[in-house]
């Protein structure tokens, strides 16, 4: 019973929200309706198990030689965010927005700048010709960066064309495959969680 | 050693080039490209006094990018007298989306509650997609502000995507998928991305297929919307940088290359 219940309550989740798709009836709308409610709230609580378990890490590295400071800091964030909401709201001009603003948001594009220097010193050091494939993917892959920056404009409209038959031929016919296979092997899997056949989330009994 | 010094020197000189381009204005010729001419085109042909949702779906670290597309979106839709929910699906979205949304209004001197609302963020993208095609109301009951969501002027008479004319999904990742793939799927709710640069490639299968409507695509697609909204700005200004990098790169590209074949060649002719 242990592990069949969870397997019928599996079952029986899976078919009405499969057959609920297919229904306007006012019984199946408010069913499905609570089962959006219920994900939501299930939702917020992962959030706040994911909540206790940073704040519990961060508490054991804080004793930590080298990343205790670290872990002050990020403790220090989770602390005095919620605080600023609450004391000073979080209207335009409130302390949290402007914190938000002035500190985490330029923090975070600084870091995600720096990929532009690792692409630049990458691309110099590693986007080599060095096989018939490497070079064709080299060639793609310089006409659209031409294509994407206006200076090509400049020198011919050829550039963007290029780009954009890369981008719609080649580059889409790869892209539709991985999606199509993405997709049959969603179904697959729902099918088999479905049907009892998958059961790692019951690790594996 | 000498490695450390090549690595040093392409960083050097990067930081010069974009620290260069970004001091001077030299307004780049932008031809706008099909898919920023639909949008803007749509925006354009769209009733005053329609409801938008607006939904900023990225985070912080995206934002230079990201901006100047929303921005300029923004200013339009506020200029044609559209009438704007936003909301986020991205925690980070959040404060960055209602900072963007506030100001934008104020410069059209619009007011909240009737032009403009912002609803906040909900956790779990695809219920809350999903939930928003059955009740905007039941999955915010309050806006970000803590007002109840039935005594906003603005939501009077709105319930679901049925009173919605178009979602605008500014993303830095695959929220707008979610929007293509939920509420156009299953509601008919038609959605215009606003994306990274990086992420055009991922929807353009979407855009062929005609799930996408249309997208506003990195600071090229911002510079473009600005060349056909008549004022110039974030997308211009960065664009340019933008372009002296992507120059950068290509000319290491083709010199990294130059030197690879160079020293093949002279190690086959040792042998």
């Amino acid at each position: 019973m242990r592990n069949k219940l969870p397997l019928i309550i599996c079952l029986i989740s899976g078919l009405i929200m499969f057959l609920q798709y297919f229904s306007k009836h006012p019984v199946s709308r408010a069913v499905y309706s609570s089962i959006l409610d219920w994900w939501q709230i299930i939702f917020a609580f992962t959030l706040l198990v994911g909540a206790a378990a940073f704040v519990k890490v961060s508490l054991k590295g804080l004793q930590k030689k080298g990343e205790g400071k670290y872990k002050a800091i990020a403790l220090a964030g989770v602390v005095v965010m919620p605080i600023l909401a609450i004391i000073g709201g979080n209207k335009l001009g409130s302390p949290f927005l402007w914190v938000f603003e002035n500190i985490q948001a330029p923090m975070q594009s600084t870091v995600f700048s720096l990929l532009a220097f690792f692409v630049a010193s990458a691309a110099y050091r590693g986007f080599r010709a060095r096989t018939i494939p490497a070079a064709i993917l080299l060639i793609s892959a310089l006409f659209v960066l031409l294509g994407r920056i206006p200076i090509s404009e400049y020198f011919s409209e050829w550039f963007t064309r290029i780009m954009f038959w890369i981008q719609d031929y080649p580059s889409m016919a790869a892209r539709r495959a991985i999606l199509i296979g993405i997709g049959l092997g969603s179904l697959t899997t729902a099918m088999r969680v479905i049907l009892g056949i998958e059961r790692t989330y019951m690790r594996g009994e | 050693m000498r490695s450390q010094k090549t690595r040093w020197l392409i960083y050097g000189l990067l930081f010069i080039a974009i620290i260069i381009s970004y001091s001077i204005t030299i307004q780049l010729k932008v031809t706008p490209s099909p898919f920023v001419k639909k949008t803007f085109e749509y925006m354009e042909h769209l009733p005053p006094q329609s409801v938008i949702i607006i939904s900023f779906d990225h985070e912080a670290s995206s934002l230079p990018e990201i901006k100047p597309i929303a921005q300029i979106m923004l200013r339009h839709v506020f200029r044609q007298n559209i009438r704007v929910i936003g909301m986020s699906l991205f925690a980070e979205g959040t404060a960055i989306g209602y900072d963007m949304l506030t100001k934008a209004a104020r410069e059209f001197g619009k007011t909240y509650g009737e032009d403009y609302l912002f609803l906040g963020f909900k956790p779990q993208y695809i219920s809350a997609i999903l939930g928003m095609g059955e009740s905007i109301r039941r999955i915010f009951p309050e806006d970000y502000l803590g007002n109840r969501v039935d005594s906003i002027p603005l939501m009077k008479n709105i319930d679901n995507y049925n009173s919605i004319a178009m979602v605008i999904s500014i993303a830095d990742g695959d929220r707008a998928v979610q929007w293509i793939e939920y509420a156009g799927a299953r509601y008919d709710q038609k959605v215009i991305a606003g994306l990274t640069a990086a992420m055009i490639t991922t929807y353009d299968p979407y855009l062929n297929s005609g799930q996408l409507y249309s997208l506003v695509g990195g600071l090229r697609g911002a510079a473009e919307y600005e060349s056909l909204y008549g004022k110039l700005g974030g997308g211009n200004r960065g664009l340019l940088a933008q372009s002296v990098a992507h120059f950068f790169i290509i000319i290491l590209i083709i010199v990294g290359n130059i030197i690879y074949f160079k020293n093949r060649m002279q190690s086959k002719g040792m042998k």
